[in-house]
C-alpha cells in the first residue's frame, strides 16, 4: 500500500512540477470558464458522493472521507 | 458530415495534447511546441464559443441561491430516498465567502438484514419501540408477539423461502446543516473553515474543518491542505446490541460514539491553457463504534446450510483509510473532457479503484449536456462472510453487510444545464447505478445455486435544481 501511494505521489508531483510555468496569466481565459471548474455543480457532486458513500466502502480522495450520517 | 469531421479533429487534438504533455514531463523541446500548437484558434471548434458556459466565473459581490431535489430508488422494493437541498452563498467584493447549506433526507423501503437466504421461510425478531402512545415496529409488516413467560413483547417478521432477507418498512429522516467561510489571508493564500451537523432519529453527527490554499506560479499552481474532525453518536432505535450476541426481542445497550480525523492534501495545476490537473491524497482515522447495529449474520449448519441462529455482526473499532485521487479537465473548443481516477485502501483490507469520465457538450448558446460513466471496484473486507458455518468457532469480527463484499459497480449518467438568463440556471441529472458481484460467487453449504447470497443493488437517481444569482 505504502509503495502504491509513494508511486502515485511521485508520479503526480513529477507531472505537475515539470509542466508548470508554461501558462501565462493572460492565457487563463479557458481555465476560468464555468465549464472548466473542478466542481461545476456542487449539489450534483454532493448528491452523488452521498449515494456512493452510503452504498460503497471507499471514501475520500476528492474530499474528506467523513460521511456525517449513519448510512454507512 | 461536419459533425464527423469535428469529432475526428477533437480526438486527434486530444491525443496530441495528451502525448504532448507526456513528452513535456521529459523536457523534450518539441513537446512544448506541440502544446503551443493547441493554442492555435483554428484547432478549436469556433462554432459554439458563444455558449454561456464559456463565460468566466465571476462571483465577486454576488449572492447565490442553489436548490435541488434528488429522487433515489433501488429495485426490488429496497431503499427509496427523497433529498431536497438548498444552499445560500454570499461572495463579497473583498473575496470573502459565506455559505449555508441545508439538506433533508427522507428514506423508506427495505434494507438487507445480512442474513443468508434459505429454502424455507425465515423469521427475524426485534424489540418493539414505544414512542408516546404509538407502538412502532421500526418497520411495517411485522407481527407483535408477547413472550408467555417473561411478558416481553417483540416484533417478528417473516421472509419467504429463496429470497434475500430484507428488513421491510425501514424508514428514516435526516436533517443536515453546513456553514462555511472562506477568506483571503494574504496574497495568494485562502483560509476556509466550516462546521456541519446532522440529525437522524438514531444517529447524530457533528464536524468541523479548516483548510488552507496557497497559489503559486501566477496562480497556475494551488497547494491545499485541510483537516476535518467528526464526532458521531449512534443511538439505535432499540439500543446497541452486543456484537456476536443472538438476535432477540430484548432491548439493547446504550448509545455509542465514533470520532473521525480526516486530512487532505492536494495540488491543482494549470498544465496548459486548456488543461487543469488535480492531485489529492486523503487520510482518515476512525475510532469507536463502527458496527452496523441493525445487521446480523446467519450461523448455518456446515453441511446443509440450514440457518441455526442469527448473530449481530461485529466490526473493528479502528479503521484507517488512504485514498489518492487524480482529476483532469481538458478543454477542446467549448467541449470539456473530465477524467478522474482514485485508488483507495483501508485497514479492514478493502482496496478499491474508481474511474470516471464525462464530456461537457455545449448545446446552442445557453445549454449543455454531459454524458458520463463511472466504474467502481472494491475487494471484500477481511472479516466479510456471507454466513458462519457451525463447525467454526466465533471469530472476533464478522459481517455480512453487502457494502463490505467484493463487487463492481457501473454508473451511467446524463446531466445538463440551461441558463434562462445570466442569473438563472436550471439543471438536471439522471443516473443508473448497478452493482455486480466481483470474483467468485458465494454458495451456502449444500451448493444450492438458487440461494443468491450477493445483495448488490440496482438503483436510479433523478435530480433537478435551480440556481439563482443576485
Amino acid at each position: 500500500m505504502k509503495r502504491i501511494i509513494i508511486i502515485f505521489s511521485l508520479l503526480g508531483l513529477t507531472v505537475l512540477l515539470s509542466s508548470c510555468a508554461a501558462v501565462k496569466p493572460w492565457q487563463r481565459d479557458i481555465t476560468a470558464r464555468k465549464s472548466m471548474q473542478l466542481n461545476k455543480n456542487p449539489n450534483l457532486t454532493a448528491a452523488n458522493d452521498h449515494v456512493y458513500f452510503s452504498k460503497e466502502a471507499a471514501a475520500g480522495g476528492r474530499s474528506f472521507d467523513g460521511g456525517g450520517c449513519g448510512c454507512n | 458530415m461536419q459533425l464527423i469531421k469535428t469529432r475526428k479533429g477533437r480526438i486527434s487534438a486530444t491525443l496530441c495534447l495528451v502525448t504532448a504533455n507526456l513528452f513535456s514531463t521529459t523536457g523534450l523541446p518539441q513537446a512544448q511546441q506541440i502544446i503551443g500548437g493547441t493554442n492555435n484558434p483554428q484547432a478549436r471548434d469556433q462554432s459554439d464559443m458563444k455558449n454561456v458556459y464559456n463565460q468566466p466565473v465571476n462571483e465577486l459581490g454576488t449572492i447565490t441561491l442553489d436548490s435541488a431535489i434528488l429522487f433515489y430508488k433501488e429495485n426490488g422494493g429496497r431503499v427509496q430516498a427523497i433529498e431536497p437541498m438548498a444552499s445560500f452563498t454570499y461572495h463579497t467584493e473583498n473575496d470573502d465567502i459565506y455559505s449555508v447549506k441545508l439538506t433533508y433526507d427522507s428514506l423508506t423501503g427495505a434494507s438487507p438484514y445480512g442474513a443468508a437466504p434459505w429454502k424455507a421461510a425465515q423469521t427475524f425478531v426485534s424489540p418493539t419501540i414505544i414512542e408516546g402512545s404509538e407502538t412502532m415496529t421500526g418497520a411495517s409488516g411485522g407481527t407483535i408477539v408477547t413472550d408467555a413467560l417473561t411478558g416481553v413483547t417483540s416484533v417478528e417478521k417473516t421472509v419467504d423461502a429463496y429470497t434475500l432477507p430484507l428488513d421491510s418498512g425501514f424508514r428514516d429522516n435526516r436533517t443536515a446543516i453546513d456553514f462555511g467561510f472562506t477568506t483571503p489571508l494574504a496574497s495568494g493564500t485562502k483560509l476556509s473553515v466550516g462546521l456541519n451537523g446532522s440529525h437522524e432519529s438514531d444517529y447524530n453527527s457533528f464536524a468541523g474543518r479548516v483548510s488552507l490554499a496557497q497559489d503559486f506560479n501566477n496562480k497556475t499552481t494551488t497547494v491545499s491542505v485541510g483537516v476535518n474532525y467528526e464526532h458521531d453518536v449512534s443511538k439505535p432505535l432499540y439500543g446497541t446490541p452486543l456484537p456476536l450476541s443472538r438476535m432477540s426481542g430484548v432491548m439493547k445497550g446504550a448509545s455509542r460514539n465514533k470520532n473521525v480525523l480526516s486530512l487532505i492534501a492536494g495540488v491543482t495545476q494549470v498544465m496548459t491553457p486548456d488543461w487543469v490537473l488535480q492531485f489529492n491524497y486523503s487520510y482518515g482515522s476512525a475510532k469507536g463504534y463502527q458496527t452496523d447495529p441493525y445487521k446480523i449474520i446467519s450461523r448455518v449448519n456446515y453441511l446443509t446450510g440450514a440457518p441455526l441462529e442469527y448473530l449481530y455482526e461485529s466490526r473493528p473499532e479502528k479503521r484507517t483509510r488512504h485514498a489518492v485521487y487524480v482529476g483532469s479537465k481538458l478543454a477542446l473548443g467549448s467541449y470539456v473532457t473530465d477524467l478522474s481516477a482514485r485508488y483507495y485502501h483501508d485497514s479492514w483490507g478493502i482496496s478499491s479503484f474508481t474511474a470516471e469520465a464525462s464530456e461537457h457538450i455545449p448545446i446552442g448558446d445557453r445549454a449543455y449536456i454531459e454524458p458520463g460513466v463511472r466504474y467502481y471496484h472494491q475487494s471484500a473486507a477481511n472479516f466479510f462472510a456471507y454466513y458462519l458455518p457451525s463447525d467454526l468457532i466465533l471469530p472476533q469480527f464478522i459481517s455480512a453487510d453487502s457494502r463490505l463484499d467484493s463487487f463492481n459497480a457501473i454508473t451511467l449518467s446524463l446531466s445538463g444545464g440551461y441558463s434562462l438568463s445570466d442569473d438563472i440556471e436550471l439543471y438536471a441529472m439522471v443516473d443508473g447505478y448497478r452493482q455486480t458481484k466481483a470474483g467468485q460467487k458465494g454458495l451456502l453449504p449444500g451448493q444450492d445455486g438458487r440461494l443468491k447470497l450477493f445483495a448488490g443493488i440496482d438503483a436510479i437517481s433523478v435530480m433537478t435544481g435551480v440556481k439563482l444569482k443576485f
